[in-house]
């Protein structure tokens, strides 16, 4: 079955091609056809290589697959290769599995729209890149899955370009992950210097013997290569971009802003972790930014109204949770919390888009309501979505996952007391914000009525990912209880094993702390939007607390920070500009080529004796050359 | 072969260069000069065989003409071939007489067409 | 002649035997349709057999011919071209109403001229090849004499090229001159005998020089180009782009590997001088002009100067930068007249841009064929000019030619401009109706169709998956 590496990418592609060129001219079942067939297909396959992969684990726990070099001129020799690890295939299962359930859900969800084949050529086309991206076995070809899930989103996001808000947030989402982008490719540029080569392996390889521990040039490669994830990932000071994303379509959310593409960045990190662990402070930095991202997008959740905003900042702030596990060396806690994480958000999405849909359209939490018995299925599969999600002990499987983050940000090597501080509260915050969600959509008395209820090709999904937001977290026990540690076993190869800090810690007293912090959440939600709704609204009619709810609302107010910034500095500078100085430079050569084409084409006259004088005085021009000489 | 490569060696080139013009213009000034020069009306009228001439000489005459003209040149030349051949015929023996066959085999094919072109037609 | 020696020239001994059948199924007064599918089955055999005779190289017929590796790719690369050429003559032709068969014949007498320049290794046959594709491409050149460009274009070339060729001549008897012979590698043994490069035989070189320039349209030689390319019916216009010039590059190339020319300052300088201002007038002039073959002309002068960046270092991935360049340049060129070739109509060659507007609504297959050459040609990613570029940029800097380099990065941008302007302006949306008045059988509009498609699929192929012929072009040495 390893032959049948390139399917994998080569399926999502070939339905893309598809798309873009007949679709057009299909009717909407074959578009459906050959879009989630596609992905499908190629989620089967990746099962199989996964089966033999694990079943008899080739030589070195890696897998190659040179499909052939682009071109062999002098030293450069960019080459297309596939490089299957156990890292790599845990995120091709995840893309492959959960985008086939995202796409079957889609055929129902966009049915009705005019741009169906457009809306599946840029998902399959999105499938492809991000399949590029963590197959990649050389830097080259990843930055070009990069650059083309970054296209893709920007094509989604701004799906029903009708709408201008909907072209803004298409553009913010572009300008602001660019931005990572470009630090990113500075960072590939250094690493191609340095090393003369961009082959993943072969960095990792040479690094420790090229770098010392700590030294500069590490520190300023890993922190480039950060950018570039905090851009993807929608991580401080880069994630303004991530709530605005939320303009396309559920579907597009889910795969795109929640399970796939915004997890990049912890790939990036995870596959180069080698340069970050060069560099003891740039992997501080990971550390830091994702706590500080993971409680400050958590606070921005508490106050949102909008369903998919408030899912939209817990998508950073569990990214936040990813990036600090990284920070501190949990590989394995982070690529673990990544594809639970995969599960539960795309279930909480596709379950949101259900409830928009059926209410016309309606993203305000506080005009839902009281649609636990009408939409059962909804009802019982958000619920699972937000137990994972808020972490509930024992029962889910989000609680296995950042149980682990949380134990190691503190108890690992680069762990420390005040990271483990910003986790515990963050986890709060994500217990209390998951439950002020549920109670406000599902429970209270309805003020929307609903349309149409979602049908089987919508509900069936929600249930499969349902099971597995429940259930997956079952594959890796904490030490203490259960010590099951299939999963981080399986990426042992790829990615090192957890270093614990020197002073003994207990694990218990960490979970029983983890687990009464996020039941306090659940409680506090509780309190406040079931049972005691007026002590809310008194609370909110003091000044302060109101200032703190708008701060949060607005995301901390970093979109106004930026503005004043940066925004507002570079228009009044272009409104200096606009006669744009350096324009005149380009202006000058165009005017002087323009003119030496004036000049040249006088030669061009169309009389013989003309052209005759020209062979002539070439003929003087050579031997006058010669006799210089 | 000159050791050295300077612009002195450009000497004999320039020179033969001289030597062409300097041909040129000194036996076209010679003769201009040296030739007696006896001008009457009758002798600046253009001599035609003794004929008068009448009317313009650059008159269009049928291309007929032309075509046959460098037929005749075409096949006139070829045959130029042949002597240096005839001369060594002995030597080339018989590998000679059948590449002679072939090139005047193709030749004949060149006259085929002509024929059916209807090339030596005058209608 | 031995049995061997017939077994080599195959290719050429079935060009030239078909030039005589074609004329004798004219003569039988066979229909244009016949003909033409007969001389593409004669072009597709003779093609073959270069492939087929692949096995006895290196060969030497001695003094005047040689195959090798890269002659017998150069002699398949001018057939190939030849063959393109004939696919889409027959549409070209058959609308004008003139009598379109000897075109045929003439076509296969330039090839033969073409293929005999590449595999010459001797003055005589230099000389001989020139003439032959020479004098036949007068008459194609001047084939719709009913057009207005087209006497004088025909007029200019035959003025120009018997000019130059005088030149030519005059270099070849100063180096004989010189050195005593006419065999390159004859010279080429002369030379290294010698401390420093005698002047007579520089002054011959550089004489001959121009005569290749010419034949090259190589600054300061260029200035027929625009001329000849917009006056000659659009097939002729994409041979002489290619298959001309091609055989004129190769035994360029042969005649200064085996003199060794790359170690005389002088001979560098030159070369120098001549490739950077080729890059910059070609792309210069091409750059506001509103006619589709002049701006290919113009363009074809800059590529060569861009063919000339691997050429001067000669150096090891020389021989195969240029093979691959010339293989992209031509099927880009050969796709882009192509398409000029089928929107032609039977008064007007489809030159004027304007012909081109909004082309993409109307014929969205031609545009998008047109969209692919023009990007090859303006060297984008994923297209053969691509991978022929950056290999020429490779060679050139391997070598050391850092100012070649860099005016070949910079010409290249002005190039852009025009390109992209050819295909702004197919994409732009307005309605412009002008239905090509189909009037030869639909048959060989699918298959001149087909053909340019084909070619698409070529450019992309290199592109994205040059290395197989990479390997292959490196298997091609040159003795």
């Amino acid at each position: 079955m390893d032959n049948l590496l390139w399917l994998i990418p080569a399926l999502p592609l070939v339905g893309a091609m598809l798309l873009i060129l007949i679709g057009n001219l299909l009717p909407k079942t074959y578009v459906a056809i050959i879009g989630v067939g596609s992905i499908t297909i190629s989620a089967i396959v990746v099962l199989l290589t996964g089966y033999s992969f694990l079943s008899s684990p080739p030589e070195g726990g890696q897998l190659t697959q040179t499909l052939w070099v682009w071109f062999e001129v002098a030293n450069f020799k960019p080459e297309i290769t596939l490089y299957l690890d156990s890292l790599s295939l845990v995120f091709i299962f995840v893309i492959t599995f959960i985008g086939a359930l995202i796409h079957i859900y889609s055929a129902g969800f966009m049915a009705e729209d005019k741009d169906y084949s457009r809306f599946f050529a840029c998902m399959n086309l999105f499938v492809f890149s991000m399949l590029i991206l963590v197959l990649a076995d050389n830097l080259l070809l990843l930055y070009l899955g990069w650059e083309g899930v970054g296209l893709c989103s920007y094509l989604l996001i701004g799906f029903w370009h009708e709408s201008h808000a909907n072209g803004y947030a298409a553009r913010k989402a572009f300008i602001i992950t660019r931005i990572g982008d470009t630090a990113m490719a500075i960072g590939l540029f250094i690493l191609f210097y340095q090393f003369g080569t961009l082959s993943i392996n072969g960095i990792l390889q040479s690094a420790p013997n090229l770098w010392p521990v700590g030294s500069a040039i590490a520190t300023a490669t890993a922190l480039l290569l950060l950018a570039g994830g905090a851009g993807k990932s929608a991580q401080l000071p880069l994630q303004t971009w991530l709530p605005d994303a939320m303009a396309g379509p559920s579907p597009v959310s889910a795969l795109i802003h929640a399970a796939t593409m915004v997890t990049a960045g912890v790939y990036l990190i995870a596959r180069m972790h080698v340069i970050f662990e060069l560099s003891p402070a740039a992997q501080m930095t990971v550390a830091v930014i994702g706590a500080a991202t993971l409680f400050i997008a958590g606070f921005s959740a508490l106050t949102q109204h909008d369903i998919k905003r408030v899912l939209a900042y817990s998508t950073i702030s569990q990214i936040g949770y990813m990036f600090l596990a990284l920070g501190v060396g949990a590989y394995s806690a982070a690529i673990f919390h990544f594809m639970i994480h995969a599960f539960f958000k795309a279930l909480l999405f596709l379950a949101a888009g259900a409830v928009i849909e059926a209410l016309h359209h309606e993203h305000s939490m506080f005009r839902m309501g009281g649609l636990k018995d009408k939409l059962p299925v909804v009802f019982w599969t958000f619920l699972i979505g937000c137990a994972s999600l808020a972490a509930l002990p024992l029962i889910s499987s989000g609680f296995y996952s950042k149980d682990q983050i949380l134990w190691y940000s503190w108890a690992a090597e680069g762990g420390d007391a005040i990271l483990w501080v910003l986790a515990l509260s963050g986890a709060f915050i994500t217990a209390a914000y998951t439950t002020r969600m549920m109670i406000l959509t599902f429970w209270g008395e309805s003020k929307t009525e609903i349309g149409h209820k979602p049908g089987k090709l919508m509900t069936i999904p929600l249930v499969v990912l349902a099971f597995f937001a429940l259930f997956a977290g079952f594959i890796e026990l904490p030490h203490n209880f259960g010590h099951f540690t299939l999963f981080s076993d399986l990426l042992h190869p790829v990615l090192p094993e957890t270093r614990l800090g020197e002073s003994e810690t207990n694990e218990w007293i960490f979970q029983l702390v983890a687990a009464t912090v996020t039941l306090g959440g659940i409680s506090l939600a509780y309190y406040f939007y079931y049972k005691q709704p007026q002590r809310l609204s008194n609370l909110r009619s003091s000044g302060a607390f109101n200032r703190i709810y708008d701060f949060w609302l607005s995301g901390w107010g970093f979109d106004k920070i930026y503005d004043t910034l940066i925004v507002k500095p570079v228009v009044y500078l272009a409104n200096i500009n606009r006669r744009d100085i350096i324009d005149q430079i380009y202006n000058a050569i165009t005017s002087g080529t323009t003119a030496l084409y004036r000049l040249l084409s006088f030669t061009q006259s169309g009389s013989l004796r003309w052209y005759v004088m020209g062979l002539i005085v070439g003929a003087i021009l050579i031997l006058t050359i010669q006799i210089m000489l | 072969m000159e050791a050295q490569s300077t612009s002195l060696n450009y000497l004999p080139i320039i020179f033969q260069l001289l030597v062409a013009l300097g041909f040129v213009v000194f036996t076209m000034t010679l003769t201009h000069l040296i030739g007696p020069k006896r001008k009457t009306a009758d002798k600046l009228v253009a001599f035609e065989s003794g004929i008068k001439s009448i009317g313009n000489a650059r008159q269009p005459f049928s291309i007929k003409y032309f075509l046959v003209a460098i037929l005749f040149v075409l096949f006139d030349v070829e045959v130029i071939f042949m002597y240096p051949w005839a001369v060594n015929f002995r030597e080339f023996g018989l590998n000679g007489l059948i590449e002679m066959f072939i090139f005047m085999g193709t030749l004949l094919l060149g006259f085929i067409y002509i024929i059916k072109k209807r090339a030596l037609d005058w209608d | 002649m031995s049995a061997s020696d017939f077994y080599a020239l195959s290719p050429l001994l079935l060009l030239a035997g078909s030039s005589v059948l074609i004329m004798l199924l004219i003569a039988v007064r066979l229909s244009h349709r016949i003909i033409q599918i007969s001389s593409l089955l004669l072009f597709a055999i003779s093609l073959y057999s270069t492939v087929f005779t692949a096995d006895i190289l290196p060969y030497r017929i001695p003094p005047l011919l040689i195959f090798d590796g890269f002659s017998s790719f150069i002699t398949a690369l001018i057939i190939f071209s030849s063959l393109v050429v004939n696919i889409l003559s027959y549409v070209y032709f058959d609308e004008k109403e003139e009598s379109p068969k000897e075109y045929y014949v003439l076509l296969f007498l330039c090839t033969l001229g073409s293929c005999v320049l590449a595999i010459s290794n001797h003055f005589v046959s230099l000389f001989l090849g020139l003439e032959i594709l020479t004098v036949g491409l007068y008459a194609l050149i001047a084939y719709l004499r009913g057009r207005n460009h087209s006497i004088e274009a025909g007029v200019k070339y035959l003025v120009l090229a018997a000019f130059s060729s005088a030149f030519l001549l005059f270099g070849m008897a100063l180096i004989y001159l010189e050195t005593g012979t006419m065999n390159f590698s004859e010279i080429g043994e002369r030379l290294r005998t010698v401390d420093n490069i005698p002047v007579i035989f520089i002054t011959g070189l550089g004489m001959m020089l121009v005569g290749v320039g010419f034949k090259l349209a190589i600054f300061p030689f260029h200035m027929w180009t625009a001329d000849i390319y917009q006056g000659s019916p659009a097939p002729v216009t994409a041979f002489i782009a290619t298959a001309s010039k091609g055989g004129m590059f190769a035994v360029l190339f042969r005649f200064f590997a085996s003199i060794q020319g790359f170690n005389f300052p002088e001979i560098i300088t030159i070369l120098s001088v001549v490739a950077i201002a080729s890059m910059l007038v070609g792309n210069l002039l091409a750059l506001r002009q509103n006619n589709v073959k002049r701006i290919l002309a113009y363009s074809s002068i800059a590529h060569f100067g861009y063919l000339f960046v691997a050429f001067i270092p000669r150096n090891a991935i020389s021989l195969e930068a240029i093979s691959f360049y010339l293989l992209s340049y031509f099927i880009t060129t050969l796709t882009a007249f192509g398409i000029v070739t089928l929107l032609s109509v039977r008064e007007t060659d489809a030159e004027d841009i304007g012909r081109y507007k909004a082309l993409f609504w109307q014929h969205p297959i031609l545009a998008c064929v047109l969209t692919a050459s023009m990007l090859s040609l303006a060297g984008i990613p994923l297209t053969a000019g691509f991978i022929g570029k950056f290999y020429v940029l490779a060679a050139g800097l391997q070598g050391g030619f850092w100012l070649l380099a860099i005016i070949l990065v910079l010409s290249s941008v002005i190039g852009l401009y025009y390109y992209l302007r050819i295909i702004t302006i197919m994409f732009s949306k307005e309605e412009h109706a002008e239905i090509i008045e189909k009037k030869a059988h639909p048959g060989f509009y699918v298959a001149s169709s087909a053909a340019l498609v084909i070619l698409t699929f070529v450019i992309l192929l290199l592109g994205i998956y040059p290395d197989a012929v990479i390997k292959l072009l490196g298997g091609f040495s040159m003795s």
